[in-house]
């Protein structure tokens, strides 16, 4: 019993504790956890149970379009479609929570499906006009039914997640948490238990070289398609729960192009750098709001600050970090925090010696 | 000294490929540059170009982007180290990618006239022209084709042509042969031969020793990134180890 946990610590601290971005990102999270306790403001609150869930949908966009590729600018589609089936569900019908926002993440999948169907033959700019139209049709649709969908007003009266604004804080915290640890270990190459990672990024890189490596890419770009779809709709329910609206502004273009905003600021091809670009950018947007002045500036400074942080860190915020506090080593290919010399493993010196 | 090279340095991150390299090309020789694979040839004449400078500004914030670029250039008597590559090029040293590289959806005369990009008097473009497809009259047969459906020797004559549009004073070729088959390699030597002839200045890296030193006047053999030879083939060829380790001969 003694070895096994004296195992696990040393796991633990070579896993976790050796490597400095992890450690960052465990701060993080505890402090976000822990934010109820710290910060007990109904508003800050609300924004950071927003960010969380937002987290999960740039995070999803990241895996469907960094990752595999797939340059989705209709993102919004699979997050609409599963807020309004729950919505639907809830209003109409007086299903529960638990139960709808399953069954809308079960929404997102086909709309996934859907959207990965012309995919399949589609590449670069015009798989992206395709995407980018899908959303607008739902307006259209919904619009036609206003007496069953609300119609432009959007849909009232959604019950809430749960009976108080701290455990709804948490249940989002839990899904968010739990989903971009899924989405992470989905992507992560090296990875020992699953090798989509791997697969994902050969299909970006060239799908010719990919398929005559013996990988089905119909089949892993249809599962990556279903999988973002899935998680995209996860947070479109907590969404239509947590608002208690579900509403048309939802599939509007802006709402495609917020989690692509946050992934590139953030750093795209990370899973973490989506979620790092949301809870920078969506609370300090947020906070400015607040002042009469910054509400109508808010947009012009988040692009500004957009502008000057992607000049200086090209690839988002999260890389630019990493490559300043991590060194991999050439040899084992372990990453080691920047101050070593040498590879905490092997011993290889990390700098070059003139 | 034409081409003036002092102790040039590149490290990619923590990769060191070229380790103070200084090398000279003097006006109207044909020097050739020899090594195995990972040698640090293309990175030298992408050095001198420009290429890696430009390569290391616009990473600049990534991990890419850690180039490390010492060492200095010097081009008929004048400092071109800290010249971006467009400003290189228009000083007359131009550089022949490997692999051809050619504008791969625009026809064979669209790429010989973006070679000509520099060049303002039209007559002396259609000189120019004339010229190229003198020496390459498989060109001007090609001339309307999409430049990505040539085969690998026309794409090699293409890109030659190109520089020639160009009007170089100091060609860099990088790797010819490569892809080539040898009846096709021996060939276009003889057209490269042909056009150092005409009175160009050459600077040629190459795998294929044999066709390397049957042409140029003198030699550098490198490796992992030092030089670790240099002179007339028959200088080369002489050194026991030299042949035996780098050459293969």
């Amino acid at each position: 019993m003694g070895s096994y946990l004296y195992r696990l610590y040393r796991g633990f601290q070579g896993e976790i504790l050796a490597v400095p971005g992890r450690v960052i990102a465990l701060i993080f999270v505890t402090l976000l956890f822990l934010l109820p306790h710290i910060i007990p403001h109904p508003l800050v609150l609300k924004i950071f149970s927003l960010a969380a869930l937002f987290a999960i949908f740039a995070a999803s966009w990241d895996f469907l379009s960094g990752f595999t590729g797939q340059l989705n600018l209709g993102h919004a589609l699979f997050f609409g479609v599963s807020a309004y089936s729950a919505a639907l569900l809830n209003v109409h019908l007086g299903v529960p929570p638990w139960a709808t926002i399953p069954i809308g993440a079960i929404a997102g999948v086909i709309a996934g499906l859907l959207v990965g169907i012309p995919a399949l033959r589609l590449r670069g700019f015009y798989l992206a006009l395709v995407t980018l139209a899908f959303p607008i049709i739902l307006i259209g649709v919904i619009f036609v039914f206003p007496d069953i969908t609300g119609g432009e007003l959007g849909l009232f009266g959604v019950d809430r997640l749960s009976g108080s604004r701290v455990l709804d804080y948490y249940i989002i915290l839990l899904v968010a948490t739990a989903s971009i640890l899924v989405m992470w270990k989905l992507t992560d190459g090296r990875s020992k238990i699953v090798r989509t990672g791997v697969i994902l990024h050969a299909i970006r890189e060239d799908e010719i070289t990919a398929r005559a490596s013996g990988i089905n890419t119909v089949r892993y770009k249809l599962m990556v398609f279903s999988i973002s779809g899935f998680f995209a709709g996860v947070a479109g329910g907590l969404y239509a729960h947590y608002i208690r609206i579900a509403g048309p502004s939802i599939l509007e273009l802006f709402f495609s192009f917020q989690p692509i905003i946050w992934t590139i600021f953030g750093g795209i091809v990370t899973i973490y750098g989506a979620v790092a670009g949301v809870f920078i950018l969506y609370p300090l947007v947020e906070l400015v709001r607040l002042h009469p002045v910054g509400e109508i500036y808010r947009i012009v400074l988040m692009v500004l600050i957009l502008i000057v942080v992607l000049l200086f860190m090209p690839q988002g915020i999260t890389r630019w970090v990493r490559d300043h506090i991590e060194e991999i080593c050439p040899r084992c290919k372990l990453i080691n925090i920047r101050t070593r010399r040498y590879c905490r493993a092997c011993r290889a010196p990390l700098r070059a010696e003139k | 000294m034409y081409l003036e090279i002092k102790d040039l340095t590149v490290l990619y991150d923590r990769a060191m490929v070229l380790n103070g390299v200084s090398l000279t090309v003097g006006k109207g020789e044909f020097v050739s540059l020899v090594g195995p694979n990972g040698a640090g040839k293309t990175t030298l004449l992408r050095a001198i170009a420009g290429l890696v400078k430009w390569e290391k500004d616009t990473l600049k914030g990534t991990r890419a982007g850690r180039i490390t670029l010492e060492g200095s250039v010097k081009f008929d008597g004048e400092e071109v180290t800290n010249l971006p590559a467009h400003e290189i090029a228009r000083r007359g040293l131009i550089l022949c990618p490997e692999r051809g590289r050619p504008f791969r959806e625009m026809t064979v005369l669209d790429n010989l006239r973006a070679g000509a990009f520099g060049c303002k008097d039209k007559k002396v473009v259609s000189r120019n022209l004339e010229r190229v497809y003198h020496l390459f009259p498989r060109l001007k047969e090609r001339e309307k084709q999409i430049s990505g459906t040539l085969s690998g020797g026309e794409r090699f004559m293409l890109t030659i042509g190109r520089a020639m549009m160009s009007q170089p004073k100091l060609f860099m070729i990088d790797e010819p042969s490569v892809g080539l088959a040898p009846k096709v390699k021996e060939d276009l030597f003889a057209r490269v031969k042909e056009i150092y002839e005409q009175g160009s200045t050459i600077l040629m890296t190459e795998q294929d020793v044999s066709f390397a030193f049957d042409l140029a006047g003198r030699n550098y053999v490198i490796s992992k990134g030092h030089l670790v030879g240099e002179g007339t083939a028959k200088d080369l060829l002489a050194d026991e180890s030299l042949r035996k380790t780098y050459l293969g001969l």
